[in-house]
């Protein structure tokens, strides 16, 4: 390249370097003066417009979904109510509207504040919700002073109900406004006002039962008054879901805890596993903790000694008495300790150590074998078995039939219970086992404790020959496949004649709840609650019906039927109830008669 | 010898670019209602990232960038290629393509090695011979095949930038005057052509640029809403965090190619006006460099990386004031957006390489 060459080439691109630095700052102002024509000269056009062309989202709320039984039969839906809200935009003055509305609803100082307060956080079109399902009167005060109340605006939406709610509670829960730790779950997020199952089922299917939400883009004018919708895309409803549970069954199991102030009654078919039913008194009513406001009924069931919140059947925790005898059998079977012919002799009482351990039956039962010893629950009989057996194999057999465990199912708050062994007082207590601590387990008393739910799922693996079954409460048509615990299949038939011996044969405990339409197996137990005093139980009265209530003892139950091909197994628990072949098995009976009688699959 | 390279730097285009990338991340902290994510955290990671990409590339030895200028503009037209056939055989419109992981435009890319290509081809020219016709042909072969393809994939935006960015680099280097003209004659002619190449969507936007009050909620939508912002506004903004416009999303894409309507709504007037000015002021940097620049080579680097910010800033502005039709152009530094920002910042990497290596005597050697 020759240097005029090179000079020429720099010359005309100088020159075109600058012409085009020249045009980019001419064009750069041609956008600069767009611009302050758009932000400055006609500014107050747009800022009109910006007020009056307003486009408001709402967000449509899904449909919550149903709760079935198990014959699709509604236990909770959802109804129309008229909610009341205000809208800060479109009143003249809130707090003018909040205190005119005051004259006709509910509304004190505390609340009004409330309110002025959100609408100082929010956009100003967001609506806030003043009053949730109003009643007709209030509907038609609000309509009929329109005038004084601007910004109002009444808005349909739904209640969830619970037609059933009497005998459902526990078991569903409630729906509630979301808590702010509740709004992180994903599936609510763009929803924050949406109720949401705070206890039970409803809580534990939150996700399946919320669905998903809708929107609607509308434009409004400065008025607030909508010109046109621009889109909306509509909610879809949670799903439905189908319990296991059946509604005539759980009425009739609430008819029956109705004589009795505080106690729960499970019901689980063996093959499924399907829990049928499952009742705890006292209870609450959903209904009324959803319909606002609520401080007094919450106030009231706080205020309970018997807490109906509790849901006795899977938090109650009870002492299983001498129903747990069939598992210290078992595992005295199954480590060949004894066997069937073998027999102890009770005469009412046993040493040990430096203790004296009764049998309820102070004069003794005499010679007896295991078959014998179920069948007229002999205490004594199980203290010699026990410390033959030793604590940690019984504790074994007990976690291999349902107690001391959660179940793996949708149900919260379930109660682990206590299936004591020496490693666990060892790490709970940090204290060694005592021999005698091991006889007091044996008749299911001591650290032992279980939920009605833990017994009739022992009861059904017991019942079933030992399958490992698992309760479920969503109803599924797959076929369910439960491991058989070939271990204990001996130990299991002998247990079986013995369970119905206790309820078929004269000396049998339940033999007065005997049924002559069917057959039945079972066990009795009665759970102490407080100590028996020595000068008590000389006196051969001492069960006696007339002490206080608080300290009688519970009643127990625990069968299945029919005895030849089990179905159903059922736990039946009276707290205070006296004894358990009196109170409990008679229940038990009743029960197996409504299903025997009544169509439940 | 690294240290007394890092000391040629320019930091005041550094300093510029830092103050730039602070408004697109508080803008976008405004688009995401007040909030880092999703937006504004990830815009400033990948500034991040890319800042140090961009030291590394003005740190590279120019003489190296000039041997591979060819190849590397080959390696994005193949890139483009085979976005254009994942486009045929796949479903509908593709204009990504993922590397490493990462998804690319390489639409974007092909600027800064249209840039690269075109500084090399004209560095290598014998100026007296600039007039010969073989000497429009290669320059066009590699601004028309991008062009091309870019607009059948179909970016109108992109594809209409990329033919600027190469128009204005060809006027910068010297082509003939009379050509250009025959050139406009050329595309104009072209036009009906090119009306039944775009698609019907852009048809219907570039109808609705005429015209945009006749269908309000359609295609104008955008431009209304993005006018009312900018207007409501005012001289000083509603303050920051303060727009409603934004907010209420009438603004779609709000967070990308609008992101100005909203700087426009917070900060008003004198907030566009400043933007405007940092922009000029960037260019102007780059237009500083070239002059500072002894070679052809570095020279045309700092005008195309100039024409292709231009390019950027006033498609993205003018369409958001009605000026030009909605095309979809993002702004640099300011629209959230991966590739934009790397072809930006490699642009950015190029232009501080020679103003390091302004004074190299044989850059093809």
């Amino acid at each position: 390249m020759s240097y005029f060459d090179r000079k020429k080439q720099l010359t005309v691109l100088n020159r075109r370097t600058f012409f085009i630095y020249l045009s980019k700052l001419i064009i750069f102002s041609i956008v600069g003066w767009r611009l302050f024509n758009i932000q400055v000269t006609n500014s107050g056009k747009y800022r009109t417009l910006s007020k009056n062309n307003q486009i408001n989202i709402e967000i449509l709320y899904p449909l919550r979904g149903e709760i079935r039984d198990r014959k699709e039969q509604v236990i909770a839906t959802n109804i129309k109510v008229f909610d009341l809200y205000v809208i800060p935009e479109k009143t003249s003055d809130l707090s003018l509207t909040l205190n005119n509305l005051s004259k006709f609803i509910d509304l004190n100082f505390k609340q009004k504040r409330e309110i002025i307060q959100l609408s100082k956080k929010i956009k100003k079109f967001e609506k806030i919700k003043i009053i949730e399902n109003l009643d007709w009167k209030t509907l038609e005060l609000i309509e009929v002073n329109k005038n004084y109340l601007t910004g109002l605006e009444l808005i349909q939406d739904f209640q969830r109900v619970y037609p059933e709610s009497q005998y459902f509670s526990h078991i569903l829960g409630y729906v509630n406004q979301p808590s702010k730790k509740d709004l992180r779950l994903p599936y609510i997020l763009k929803m924050p006002k949406l109720n949401i199952g705070q206890q039970g089922l409803e809580k534990s299917f939150n996700e399946n039962l919320i669905g998903k939400a809708g929107n609607r883009e509308i434009e409004v004018n400065s008025l607030g008054r909508t010109i046109r919708e621009i889109s909306k895309q509509m909610s879809t409803k949670g799903e439905n879901i189908t319990l296991t549970f059946d509604i005539g069954l759980q009425k009739y199991l609430h008819k029956q805890l109705s004589n009795h102030r505080a106690g729960s009654i499970v019901v689980i078919d063996i093959v499924s596993g399907d829990i049928l039913s499952m009742a705890s008194v006292p209870t609450y009513d959903s209904n009324k903790i959803i319909k606002k406001p609520n401080y007094e009924y919450w106030q009231e069931l706080l205020n309970n000694p018997l807490s109906p919140l509790t849901d006795r059947s899977i938090q109650g925790l009870y002492s299983p008495g001498s129903t747990f005898k069939m598992i210290v059998a078992i595992a005295a079977l199954k480590h060949n300790i004894i066997n069937s012919k073998n027999n102890f002799s009770c005469n009412g009482k046993i040493s040990f150590g430096d203790r004296l351990f009764h049998c309820w039956k102070t004069k003794g039962h005499g010679k007896m074998n295991l078959e014998q010893a179920i069948q007229e629950s002999c205490d004594v009989f199980f203290y010699e078995l026990s410390i033959k057996v030793g604590i940690d194999k019984i504790a074994e057999v007990a976690k291999d039939f349902g107690l001391g465990q959660i179940y793996p199912i949708n149900i919260d708050n379930q109660k682990k219970g206590i299936v004591p062994s020496k490693k666990w007082k060892k790490e709970v207590y940090n204290k060694k086992w005592y021999g005698g601590e091991t006889l007091i387990t044996a008749i299911g008393q001591g650290y032992l404790l279980a939920t009605p739910l833990q017994m009739a799922v022992m009861t059904a693996r017991i019942a079933s020959g030992g399958k490992k079954i698992l309760p479920s409460i969503i109803k599924s048509s797959e076929e369910k496949k439960f491991d058989i615990m070939k271990k204990y299949s001996n130990g299991i038939k002998i247990v079986q004649k013995a369970m119905f011996k206790v309820v078929n044969e004269k000396k049998g405990t339940a033999n007065q709840s005997k049924s002559n339409d069917f057959q039945f197996s079972g066990k009795t137990g009665t759970s102490q609650v407080r100590k028996i005093s020595m000068v008590e139980r000389e006196s051969e009265d001492f069960r006696n019906i007339e002490i206080e209530w608080k300290n009688r003892d519970h009643a127990l139950f625990v069968g299945y039927m029919p005895s030849n091909k089990p179905q159903y197994s059922i736990s039946v628990v009276i707290e205070h109830g006296g004894s358990g072949a009196s109170t409990a098995a008679p229940i038990a009976r009743d029960v197996f008669n409504y299903i025997n009688k009544t169509n439940i699959t | 010898m690294i240290f007394k390279k890092i000391l040629n730097l320019n930091f005041f285009l550094i300093f510029v670019i830092l103050i730039l990338i602070t408004i697109g991340t508080a803008a976008l902290y405004s688009a995401g209602e007040g909030s880092f994510s999703p937006w504004a955290e990830k815009h400033i990671i990948r500034f991040g990232v890319l800042f140090f990409l961009m030291i590394i590339i003005a740190l590279i030895d120019i003489k190296f960038i000039f041997k591979y200028s060819y190849p590397l503009f080959f390696l994005c037209l193949i890139l483009l290629f085979s976005v254009e056939i994942i486009g045929i055989f796949g479903k509908g419109a593709e204009r990504w393509i993922r590397i490493f992981g990462i998804s690319v435009q390489p639409s974007e890319i092909i600027k800064v090695a249209i840039i690269l290509a075109l500084a090399k081809y004209f560095h290598n020219l014998r100026f007296d011979t600039i007039g010969k016709i073989y000497h429009i042909i290669i320059p066009a072969f590699f601004i028309l095949v991008p062009f091309v393809l870019v607009l059948l994939q179909p970016d109108l935006g992109t594809a209409i930038s990329i033919f600027l960015l190469g128009v204005m680099i060809l006027f910068i280097a010297g082509i003939r005057i009379w050509k250009f003209v025959l050139g406009v004659i050329i595309s104009l002619s072209s036009f009906p052509f090119l009306w039944g190449l775009i698609k019907p969507y852009q048809q219907k936007r570039f109808l609705s640029f005429l015209n945009p009050e006749l269908d309000p909620l359609g295609q104008g939508y955008q431009l209304i809403q993005s006018k009312i912002a900018l207007g409501s506004g005012g001289l000083a903004g509603k303050g920051f965090l303060e727009g409603t416009q934004s907010y209420l999303e009438y603004i779609p894409e709000k967070q990308t190619d609008f992101i100005f309507t909203l700087i426009g709504e917070e900060f008003g007037f004198i907030g566009t006006m400043f933007l405007l000015f940092l922009f000029g002021l960037l260019i102007t940097i780059c237009f500083y460099i070239s002059i500072k620049s002894y070679h052809i080579f570095g020279r045309i680097i700092c005008l195309g990386v100039a024409c292709n910010i231009f390019i950027y800033v006033i498609l993205n502005m003018a369409m958001v004031t009605g000026l030009l039709p909605v095309v979809g152009i993002p702004l640099p530094l300011i629209s959230y957006g991966g590739t934009a920002m790397l072809s930006v910042m490699v642009s950015f990497g190029l232009l501080l390489n020679v103003c390091i290596y302004y004074n190299v005597k044989k850059i093809n050697q």
